[in-house]
């Protein structure tokens, strides 16, 4: 019963300190920017006090719901098409040698390519709205988690292979028993990034001819000069960002229950940073 | 002592017939692992494969595996030619090949589940084997859990529970320590006299091949071949005291002396 304690004892005291930084780090940026905008050492044009932002908030805040519900659904629809998308065209890459000599070609072409210079051309393609932002969206994500997924088939052990032919398994079998399993912790790191990448992507959508969404309102904003409202609409777009990584840091530890990560403590968590 | 009584007109469970296999290595020349080599299985025999490393014994039992293809000859497992791996030839490999995504119930039940069993009679078998390595309870702990030796247990309960024509053990105990290798060798021994299957058994422990093996096969390198196949004379069951006779100590001496004459040949 003892040790019991002291282990949740322990536990505890790791936790406050986890979340000590969590909260030193934006209390101090927040004193700094007042200190700033306080003292006057930077033009409010540039750094807008905090009470500016707070008013453009209350000012704009009947527009936001509808803003932030179109740049959210827009974002994860273009997203989860993209990590769709990429995945199944790595699998299927990974599977079959006709298949992986052309996408791969095709994916070998669109990868160095700026994705935001296509903006015009989906504008051009797909019309103003949402069709072609989401399919930016989905191109970005997609390219990312293609490669990825393709990499990490390359990298399953063999052992795992062996084993699986040995105990009758086929080809299939082996696709759906040990390499989905094996690569889904490794695609986790792609699909985050990724996931980061496409709250950039939307704003860059957004700024080309959108009418409603965060980012349109940013634009809004920039024409205005008003450059607290910009502040407060990144600020929202860093919130959703941080939840959405979050929930996706969630899920990981839920589907990867039986990762070596989850039991490496003292000296090597501490070398690969995960204690 | 089956195999001693056995005759060897009896029909062979395996039948290697003048195999021979070679990689090509860098210069795109073929290197000879396997030269020309023959060799019976009886059924129901626990058959060691010996030899220093290199000898291409490792190579041998995955060419029985059917996960490599012979370059020359031909193998035959109830006079069927062997065309590529299947369940009816398992393998318990030297490195740790235990699924990590799957507890231990679900790595011990992964052949049945791909021969289609019926849930049910799943739930009865690996109950039954996990109780046969002693696993009992450990059902929905992660490998990432348990003890070397342990997923060893589990690597064998996976490979045994399909009963399998013949089971193929690729220095299954190498990378386990002095003690739990011991328990290992005589846990395993106790299984097989229960059920009997036919086993190769691949080590380079000579004292490990004369203490679990009906018929000891000795192989050497370049190319790899069979210098001699001895057989075990020793009554089942067997416990580790045997290891200490002096008759069991006389003859790990002499298959010592047949391997440090190959060892020195080749150096």
């Amino acid at each position: 019963m003892r040790d019991k304690k002291n282990l949740s004892l322990e536990t505890g005291r790791s936790r406050l300190s986890d979340f000590l930084p969590k909260i030193i780090v934006p209390f101090g940026i927040l004193t700094l920017w007042i200190v700033v905008s306080e003292l006057r050492l930077v033009r409010p044009i540039f750094v807008p006090p905090p009470e500016n932002v707070w008013k453009s908030f209350v000012g704009m805040y009947r527009l936001l719901p509808k803003a932030i519900l179109t740049t959210v659904v827009m974002t994860l629809s273009g997203f989860g098409i993209g990590v769709g998308f990429g995945t199944i065209s790595g699998l299927v890459m990974a599977y079959n040698k006709a298949i992986r000599d052309f996408l791969g070609t095709i994916f070998d072409f669109t990868r160095p390519v700026p994705v935001f210079a296509l903006i015009p051309l989906f504008i051009l393609w797909f019309g103003i709205g949402r069709a072609p932002q989401i399919a930016l969206i989905a191109l970005g994500t997609s390219v990312v988690l293609g490669v990825t997924t393709l990499e990490a088939i390359r990298n399953v052990p063999t052992i795992y292979i062996r084993a699986a032919l040995t105990l009758g398994a086929g080809r299939q079998r082996i696709y759906s028993t040990v390499i989905v399993p094996y690569i889904v912790p490794h695609l986790i790191g792609a699909i985050r990034v990724a996931a980061a990448a496409s709250w950039g992507l939307d704003v860059a959508a957004e700024f080309m001819g959108s009418q409603t969404g965060l980012g349109y309102l940013i634009v809004m904003q920039q024409i205005y000069l008003r450059t607290a409202g910009i502040v407060m609409l990144v600020a929202i777009y860093s919130v959703l960002a941080v939840i959405f990584d979050t929930l996706i840091a969630r899920l990981e530890e839920r589907i990867t229950p039986w990762t070596e990560r989850r039991s490496s403590i003292g000296v090597v968590a501490s070398i690969v940073g995960s204690g | 002592m089956d195999s001693l009584t056995r005759g060897r007109d009896d029909p062979a469970k395996i039948q290697i017939e003048h195999l021979s296999f070679s990689y090509p290595d860098k210069q795109e020349r073929r290197v000879n692992v396997i030269d020309d080599l023959s060799l019976s299985l009886f059924d129901h025999e626990f058959l060691a494969i010996v030899g220093a490393s290199g000898c291409g014994k490792t190579t041998l039992l995955n060419i029985i595996a059917g996960l490599l293809p012979p370059r020359v000859g031909k193998l035959f497992l109830d006079g069927q030619e062997i065309k590529g791996p299947g369940l009816d030839r398992t393998m318990v490999f030297q490195d740790d090949a235990v699924f990590p995504w799957y507890t231990v119930h679900g790595n011990v039940e992964y052949g049945l589940r791909i021969s289609k069993t019926k849930k049910e009679e799943r739930e009865r078998q690996v109950a039954h084997y996990l109780d046969l390595v002693g696993l009992s309870g450990c059902d929905a702990l992660f490998p990432r859990q348990l003890s070397g030796g342990m997923r060893k247990r589990v690597d064998v309960a996976r490979a045994i529970i399909t009963k399998p024509e013949v089971l193929l053990m690729d220095e299954p105990f190498a990378s386990l320590d002095v003690m739990t290798k011991e328990k290992l060798q005589e846990q395993f021994l106790k299984i097989w006299n229960e059920t009997r299957m036919t086993v190769v058994f691949v080590t380079h422990d000579l004292e490990e091949a004369l203490f679990m093996a009906d018929r000891v096969v000795v192989m050497v390198s370049h190319p790899g071949r069979i210098s001699r196949i001895v057989s075990v004379p020793f009554d089942r069951p067997r416990t580790k005291d045997l290891k200490t006779f002096a008759e069991f100590q006389a003859m790990r001496r002499d298959l010592g002396h047949v391997l440090d004459a190959d060892q020195e040949h080749s150096t």
